[in-house]
């Protein structure tokens, strides 16, 4: 199987975030890493191919520092990458992404794409949908297990409480997949070292802005919550009290 | 309980052959790596019918990113950096010139200002800098010459044959809590190198392991070592400006502690504050953190910090030890490069330039040795000959017997750094005798509970919220992150000596030297009212010492698996 990885590079979780001067977006003094749901992604990509053959190609959009984490993937074993490069790429909403993304393999056949659940940046979990709205393919999310059948697919995706889905699926597909279902691999010595070898693409703003159009979405502000306490006092018979109380948390603070 | 770290039996390392590996990403063995590139590349253009190859030339750092574990001030002196890259200036990331420089002496509530600066303290000329984003940038640097930074690979241990160092192991992946492997293990590599360059800073783990394994260290003073605690802040503008320099003495720190504080302006908002102490202090309570803590608290650093905000903290070793502390510098397929092997002036407290020239000299012994296909300790020495005859040597020798002038404590340092700046550096002793800093610390029953003359510094700091922090929020600004199923890599090799004499001879002071909360003594499960060591690895900042300072010898601190550590962003 012939399999495409989306890669998106983000500001390390645990990093601690600062607004820039307009509060528009963090400042970029950050380290960036590898969003993790997507190294999720290529660790089941690598799998499909060591059980069933083929090719994993890895593709990210973002500046040049965004390389980072193709050469990590080619390091732990993809075979080549797709750098669509450029700061244009920075904050495009999840729609332009997938139009970009779409626009620079299309012409490679590709029988599945991976993503990872959601970024950990914005958490929009649509660009791996919305690609395949525009490739025209079907998708499914939240995917924890694939097994190849045939010309098709047999995967088991996470549901809410517990509950999972068996289902089938028809190749060319789209999924996202589910974080921690495997353990991700390391990057060894050698694959760092055959990775400068391996072939990486690229391509710029240019070469894809006329299948991309308009950004639908732009942040206005972002801002840090201000912290608000407040403190209030319920008089009455214990009963009545705790009738109050319930009533709160349950159509004011909405946490029962 | 706890595991320790430890080589797993019976596992298959995978090989890989190298000309040089240099262990440790940092401005000493980075610019070992650019010099080195530099030089073969000069070489290939009047030799192209036998060209050398950088292909197996190859950087190990155990941080996820080069300079993610690199700690310091910092002030730049750019001698080393002119020589390897001249007009560096104008592209490298420094942040200020020093515009201003104030010397203090501190009382609890009041400050002192020297009339003049001390000649060593003058750092006109010399760049602010992150040395995070400087090591970044040079890191880069080191790529696009074509040499490649494995990031994220420790050096484990040293491989030997004889009495030649042939290579060393990199660290186990994927091992579990027990030491056991984890479906995703992934075995070290055993890197066969023609040499071996240490290049892993203060108390380096393989260094530590050479000089055991050689004596490395004998007619030599030991090492001594002093912590700086630091903390990165952003203040209102105004208050410190760009390449503005504030150096104190004093309070927090008593006559019996050697250290001080600074303050360097970065742009106008952003300020690096921090405190180096010697851990040649003796009493076992004292708590670099908590000093730290308190230098903030005095009312003209709290007026400075009023209104700002903490962005990052940090702690690491750096070597205090000066000239006679520095070991053979090479033998048989190795050399020993920066911190590693002491490259610091304890009197400027300036290290990295000495550091980044002490990789160039080995860059160049190396380079010669390739040329010659020997990588015998005869061939290597033309390193430490060549600092023999470089401005290190010259730097170091008038600041020879500096720290040790300061063993009895400050006054006593005081009289001999002035007789020593008449005489040339000699002083009273042609060297100066020093003691490992664990030998210094003193039982806890020589401190009484009610001695309050140290009340600032000992035992752990109350947390205000704004102005001042517990270790454990310390850590978290630290950006530290490790792979929490993996045995402790803080190897006690006794706890009973934790749990049973410690406890009694020295108050557990590793619970206050660690600036990272990694040791604890909990409530024993077993028996009420006892005590147990109990340690939390993942806090762990990667400073060094426990190694050091433990009374008893008995914590030696490896590296975990590599990638983890803290995140020293903007530092």
């Amino acid at each position: 199987m012939k399999i495409l990885v989306c890669i998106k590079q983000v500001p390390q979780k645990d990093a601690p975030l600062k607004l820039n001067e307009s509060g528009s977006w963090i400042r970029e003094d950050v380290s960036y890493e590898v969003n993790e749901p997507d190294a999720y992604a290529l660790e089941e990509a690598l799998r499909q191919k060591e059980k069933n053959g083929g090719e994993v190609v890895v593709v990210t959009a973002g500046p040049a520092r965004a390389q980072q984490v193709l050469r990590e993937a080619l390091a732990k074993g993809a075979d080549r990458a797709i750098h669509l490069e450029g700061d244009e790429f920075v904050r495009l909403d999840p729609a332009s992404t997938a139009k970009a993304i779409a626009a620079a393999v299309k012409s490679e056949n590709f029988d599945l794409i991976f993503t990872g659940l959601q970024s950990d940046d914005y958490g929009y979990a649509q660009t791996g949908v919305l690609l395949a709205e525009v490739l025209g393919w079907p998708h499914s999310t939240i995917i924890l297990h694939i097994a190849k059948e045939g010309d098709g697919l047999k995967l088991k995706r996470e549901l809410e409480s517990g509950y999972f889905q068996d289902m089938e699926m028809p190749l060319p597909a789209v999924l996202t997949i589910q974080s921690g279902g495997n353990k991700l691999r390391y990057a060894t010595l050698m694959g760092i070292k055959q990775a400068k070898n391996k072939p990486m693409t690229k391509l710029g703003w240019a070469d894809v802005a006329s299948a991309v159009g308009k950004n639908g979405l732009k942040i206005e502000r972002l801002y840090i919550p201000v912290k608000q306490k407040r403190t209030e006092t319920i008089d009455g018979p214990p009963a009545e009290v705790a009738r109050k109380l319930v009533d709160k948390m349950r159509n004011e603070m909405r946490i029962l | 309980m706890q595991s320790f770290r430890k080589p797993l039996a019976g596992v298959d390392h995978p090989q890989m052959d190298a000309d040089v590996v240099i262990v440790g990403g940092g401005p000493a063995g980075l610019a070992c790596a650019l010099r080195l590139s530099q030089l073969i590349d000069e070489h290939n253009a009047k030799h192209p019918d036998a060209p050398l190859s950088k292909e197996n030339i190859n950087v190990l750092e155990k941080a996820r990113e080069a300079g993610q574990h690199c700690l310091s001030g910092a002030l730049l002196d750019p001698r080393s950096m002119r020589e390897l890259l001249p007009g560096f200036e104008k592209e490298a990331p420094l942040d200020a010139v020093v515009q201003k420089e104030g010397v203090y002496f501190l009382t609890e509530k009041s400050k002192w200002k020297f009339p003049i600066t001390p000649p060593p303290l003058r750092d006109h000329g010399n760049h602010v800098i992150s040395i995070n984003r400087f090591t970044k940038w040079l890191a880069k640097k080191v790529e696009d010459a074509g040499v490649t930074i494995f990031t994220g690979f420790a050096g484990s241990e040293l491989l030997l044959n004889d009495e030649n160092v042939v290579g060393i192991r990199t660290d186990d992946k994927g091992v579990d809590k027990n030491n056991q492997p984890k479906s995703n293990f992934e075995p070290g590599y055993d890197v066969h190198s023609r040499i071996t360059i240490l290049a892993e800073g203060a108390r380096g783990s393989l260094t530590k392991q050479l000089i055991n394994r050689f004596d490395l260290q004998a007619n030599r003073n030991p090492q001594t070592y002093g912590v700086g605690v630091k903390e990165l802040w952003e203040i209102p503008e105004g208050r410190v400006a760009k390449g503005e320099v504030i150096y104190t003495l004093g309070w927090p720190l008593t006559r019996a502690e050697y250290g001080g504080s600074w303050i360097y302006g970065i742009d106008g908002r952003q300020i690096s504050l921090g405190l180096v102490l010697g851990l040649d202090y003796k009493d076992p309570r004292t708590d670099p953190h908590h000093a730290l803590q308190s230098f903030k608290k005095h009312p003209f650093i709290a007026k400075l910090l009023e209104g700002g905000k903490v962005v990052r903290y940090g702690a690491k070793t750096l070597p205090y030890g000066g000239w006679f502390s520095i070991p053979p510098l090479a033998g048989d397929g190795w050399m020993m490069i920066g911190d590693s092997a002491g490259f610091l002036n304890s009197q400027r407290l300036k290290g990295i330039h000495l550091a980044i020239k002490s990789g160039m000299l080995a860059a160049e012994a190396a380079y010669r040795a390739l040329v010659a296909g020997k990588f015998d300790a005869a061939h290597l020495n033309e390193y430490p000959k060549a600092v023999e005859n470089s401005w290190i040597k010259k730097e170091l020798w008038p600041v020879r017997n500096f720290h040790q002038g300061f063993e009895k404590g400050f006054l006593h340092g005081l009289f001999h750094a002035g007789l020593q700046q008449l005489t040339g550096g000699r002083g009273l002793h042609k060297k100066y005798p020093s003691h490992p800093d664990y030998e210094q610390m003193e039982r806890i029953e020589k401190f009484p509970r009610e001695d309050t003359s140290r009340a600032a510094i000992i035992g752990p700091a109350r947390r205000e919220g704004t102005l001042t922090f517990d270790k454990i929020t310390d850590v978290y600004y630290s950006g530290t992150k490790h792979e929490e199923d993996q045995p402790s890599h803080l190897i006690i090799h006794d706890t009973n000596i934790c749990n049973q004499r410690c406890v009694r001879e020295y108050g557990n002071p590793c619970q206050n030297f660690c600036p990272a909360n990694v040791y604890e003594m909990v409530e024993n499960s077993e028996s009420p009212g006892a005590r147990q060591i109990h340690l939390n690895p993942s806090n762990c900042v990667h400073c060094k010492t426990c190694d050091i300072m433990d009374p008893y010898q008995i914590i030696t601190w490896v590296p975990p698996e590599g990638g983890g550590g803290p995140n020293y962003d903007g530092m």
